[in-house]
């Protein structure tokens, strides 16, 4: 049991083990994806026995595949971000009327910010929605309490259960404990007992709402009282000698440690400039749904206000106002309802620091910021500074697809619908190929949508190959079925590339080792109906132009299929160089496909460019694709001459070697 | 209550960084918490770890630094030391690599992004608030280093070795065993040895 540094995600794969899960599944995104991954190390590494993890075709797959499991007695682990959820609610909804025999928790992690998501939705709130205990843990290691505590939970009542950490939770990492190896929990010899309770019928739903009713009455108490009151602690703080406290601060979540630290840092500031900080009450929700009432009712008595710090939606407050009309208590309640907290994006110690100094009436802290000689006014660099987007790699496949279809397209009216993943950044400037990005899948769709109603404009829809088998599949179908004339340009780069490079039905590499057969994306185009199905190595931009222009011109559902490795899966190739003597400075190379790679020197100067300035290629980021070498108007761009140049050398001139 | 964040842009390697400064705290029984960014903006946006130490036995409660009380910053590039200068305690220390890296933004646009007065700024600013500024001259590091790989190792090392602070440059040597495979252990403290050797 030794110490090691571990992110959240990785702590929670081991608190999950260590609870004996015997099935994992889910669907990368971020911030929740290294738990899988985490698990499938220890797997591979012989140190998780018995258990199955793996990448499902998306979350709906996963939380399925662990319904069946947990039926038959199977602790089971199921991981998505907080959009994830909303794919398989479908299976969530029904799932807690049915119940479940092994011990089933949800990961379901949140992102305020957003900071890499589409929506700033609450999984709190999908919590209440479909009647599911929620978990909200402050940091990495009471997240793995939570775990251990959700397991027991979810078989004391047969519910599933959500724990549901933040993305500064998940991506935190400190010092934690586990053991060495782990065992997978045997499911129980009777294994999958067949019985009415399994099959979904109204009768039994009605029923079963009833059974829900009242567990979460139950479990609302047990969050109050028993054990698990653990994770709703509740603290005393103040200066002032035997005052009793009329004023409360609520948090849950990540919120809760920031809270901690604002309240430290008043109490060193206030001690240190003789003010006294007057007696408050303080309280973490770590059990959001349903609302421990009764603990939260002990906190409240004697208290006149309490402020509340969460992220995203206002739950707790919600549940701080509900219980003091229920009790007539006469407690006012500070939060985002009323712009005492922020009301979206992330919180930080700096906000609540300056919202609590006010609210406990200590103004003259922050005034005193500044006019003390150990206080200086904080630092600001108010000069200009560039703007730095996340922007597609040098090098990525990606960006010579996008290219391609806008050379192809030229002045012809188009829609170009994006989805998600990497090739999102295809929006940025100056490719500018993303008109619509909607959520996994959307693009296909949506690209039959604008097909219908504006008939006159080519319309193409850009997925990736894991998002394709995720969420495309129905969308391709429901194009041949209906004949909408639409262009699927699949940029297959072999892996799920924003979220850190996982695997999918297209790659055959599976989570436990052995390798499957690739689920083949032209297979499956052709076997649901597309006629016109054409290829092109997106490094090579003459022949991606022409493949583009031919799937483009088909008058019915066509596919491209652009193949090119993600620069995440092969050396990278030695840099392309630029000519001084032939570089006009005419930045055509900037201005038409915008790669990282590539920088402009105003100040450098040469025969054919005179004061213009030039481009040069930043070595250090460079790998060699070439579709730079092929933009350049004046053939001043090479390709690096080594003499084993066709292997090592440019993805366009080589093969490419995923 | 020790701060020390980590600035740069995505690929740079900051991650392994804070993995290192972790460990030094660990090795000397302080409670330490790290955060990073991950996800869409490690694509060549900006990115930013945070590495908290209780230096005095002390817990560490939230991950992120508040602003205005990082005792040191090390920055991977200019404009990336300019963004997080707020966090910077007044009197703190910060090192910045001064090799700039120009977004395609700045390629884009008419007004060029220039890494020396974004420096000259910096130190200005600082200085004058009674803290330290030290700009490394990373590519001769990388140079005489002959490559990029340890480049994060390197500016930790400079930044170390000027930083006044508790964790010294013998606990960064110390950590690199635990934090990166065992066949570029030589390589990284190679690399340590000639940041310091100016």
């Amino acid at each position: 049991m030794q110490k090691q540094l571990l992110m959240g995600n990785e702590a929670f794969a081991h608190a999950a083990l260590n609870a004996g899960i015997r099935v994992a599944a889910g669907y990368p995104g971020t911030p929740s994806s290294e738990v899988i991954e985490a698990i499938a190390e220890e797997h591979a590494a012989g140190r998780a026995r018995g258990v199955h993890v793996e990448w499902s075709t998306n979350e709906k797959a996963a939380l399925e595949l662990l319904a069946g499991a947990a039926y038959a007695g199977a602790r089971t682990l199921f991981t998505c971000k907080q959009v994830g959820l909303n794919v398989a609610s479908d299976a969530l909804m029904s799932l807690n009327y049915v119940g479940v025999k092994g011990g089933t928790v949800l990961f379901v992690a949140d992102d305020p910010g957003p900071i890499s998501s589409q929506t700033e939705q609450d999984t709190r709130r999908f919590g209440s929605f479909a009647k599911v205990p929620v978990f909200d843990p402050a940091t990495p290691d009471q997240g793995c309490d939570m775990i251990e505590a959700a397991y027991e939970l979810s078989e004391a009542y047969r519910t599933p259960v959500i724990v549901r950490p933040t993305t500064r939770v998940c991506h935190a990492s400190t010092f934690l404990a586990f053991p060495e190896t782990t065992t997978a929990r045997d499911i129980p010899a009777e294994g999958f007992v067949r019985s009415s309770k399994w099959v979904i019928f109204p009768k039994r739903a009605f029923e079963a709402h009833g059974e829900i009713n009242e567990r979460l009455v139950q479990i609302a108490d047990d969050y109050s009282t028993g054990a698990l009151a653990a994770f709703n602690p509740v603290e005393e703080g103040g200066s002032v000698q035997g005052q009793r406290p009329r004023l409360g601060i609520v948090a849950g979540g990540v919120s809760t440690m920031y809270a901690r630290e604002a309240l430290r840092m008043l109490a060193e500031r206030c001690d240190a400039a003789g003010i006294e900080v007057p007696a408050y009450r303080f309280m973490q929700i770590g059990t959001p749904y349903p609302f421990p009432e009764k603990a939260v009712e002990t906190f409240a008595e004697g208290l006149d206000q309490i402020i509340v710090f969460e992220e995203l939606d206002h739950v707790i407050e919600d549940g701080l106002l509900a219980l003091c009309g229920k009790l007539h208590a006469g407690y006012d309640v500070f939060g985002k309802l009323n712009g005492y907290a922020r009301d979206r994006g992330e919180n930080t110690v700096d906000d609540i620091f300056d919202r609590i100094a006010r609210y406990l009436g200590l103004e003259r802290v922050l005034e005193a910021v500044g006019s003390s000689e150990s206080e200086t006014a904080p630092l600001a660099y108010d000069g200009p500074l560039p703007m730095r987007p996340p922007v597609l790699c040098a090098g990525c496949p990606h960006r010579g697809s996008f290219y391609a279809i806008k050379r192809a397209l030229g002045k012809t009216p188009a829609v170009l619908c994006g989805d998600i993943g990497c090739y999102t950044l295809g929006n940025a400037m100056p490719l500018d190929a993303v008109d619509t990005c909607l959520c996994m899948g959307a693009g296909i769709t949506m690209a039959q949508g604008f097909s219908i109603v504006e008939p006159e404009k080519k319309t193409v829809a850009f997925v990736g190959d894991s998002t394709f088998f995720a969420s495309g599949l129905t969308g391709i179908v429901n194009a041949v079925y209906n004949q909408h004339d639409i262009t699927v340009a699949v940029l297959d780069n072999a892996t799920t590339a924003m979220t850190g490079s996982q695997p999918h039905p297209g790659t055959g590499v599976t989570m436990m080792g052995p390798k499957s057969a690739p689920v083949s994306i032209e297979a499956v185009l052709k076997a649901v109906g597309f006629e016109c199905i054409v290829h092109a190595n997106p490094f090579v931009l003459e022949e991606s132009v022409a493949a583009a222009k031919v799937a483009i011109g088909f008058d019915g559902p066509s596919a491209i299929i652009y193949e090119g490795p993600c620069i995440s899966l092969s050396k990278p190739g030695e840099p392309v160089s630029i000519d001084a003597a032939v570089c006009t400075g005419c930045k055509k190379c900037i201005t038409e496909i915008g790669c990282p790679g590539i920088g402009f020197d105003a100040g450098a100067c040469g025969p054919a460019s005179g004061g213009r300035g030039q481009a040069f290629i930043d070595r250090s980021l460079c790998n060699g694709c070439g579709l730079c070498v092929q933009v350049c108007p004046f053939h001043a761009i090479r390709l690096p001459e080594s003499p084993n140049d066709s292997a090592s050398g440019s993805r366009a001139g080589g093969g490419t070697d995923a | 209550m020790l701060n020390i964040l980590l600035a740069g842009v995505g690929g740079q390697g900051t991650v392994l960084a804070a993995k290192l400064l972790a460990q030094a705290a660990e090795a000397k029984g302080w409670q330490v918490r790290t955060a990073e960014t991950i996800g869409m903006a490690q694509r060549g946006g900006n990115v930013v770890s945070h590495v908290r130490m209780g230096d005095e036995g002390e817990p560490v409660y939230a991950p992120l630094i508040a602003r205005g009380t990082a005792d040191l910053i090390v920055a991977f590039e200019p404009a990336e030391a300019a963004r997080v200068l707020g966090y910077l305690k007044p009197g703190g220390t910060m090192v910045c690599a001064s090799t700039a890296i120009q977004p395609v933004s700045a390629a884009l646009s008419s007004t060029p992004y220039v890494a020396s007065e974004v420096l000259q700024n910096l130190a200005g600013e600082i200085e004058q608030a009674g803290g330290s500024f030290f700009a490394v001259d990373d590519a001769s590091l990388v140079e005489k280093a002959g490559g990029r790989k340890s480049l994060n190792v390197m500016l930790l090392a400079c930044a170390l070795a000027e930083g006044g602070l508790a964790v010294t440059v013998d606990d960064l040597r110390r950590a690199i065993p635990a934090c990166v495979k065992e066949r570029f252990v030589d390589m990284n403290l190679r690399a340590i040895d000639l940041s310091i050797a100016r």
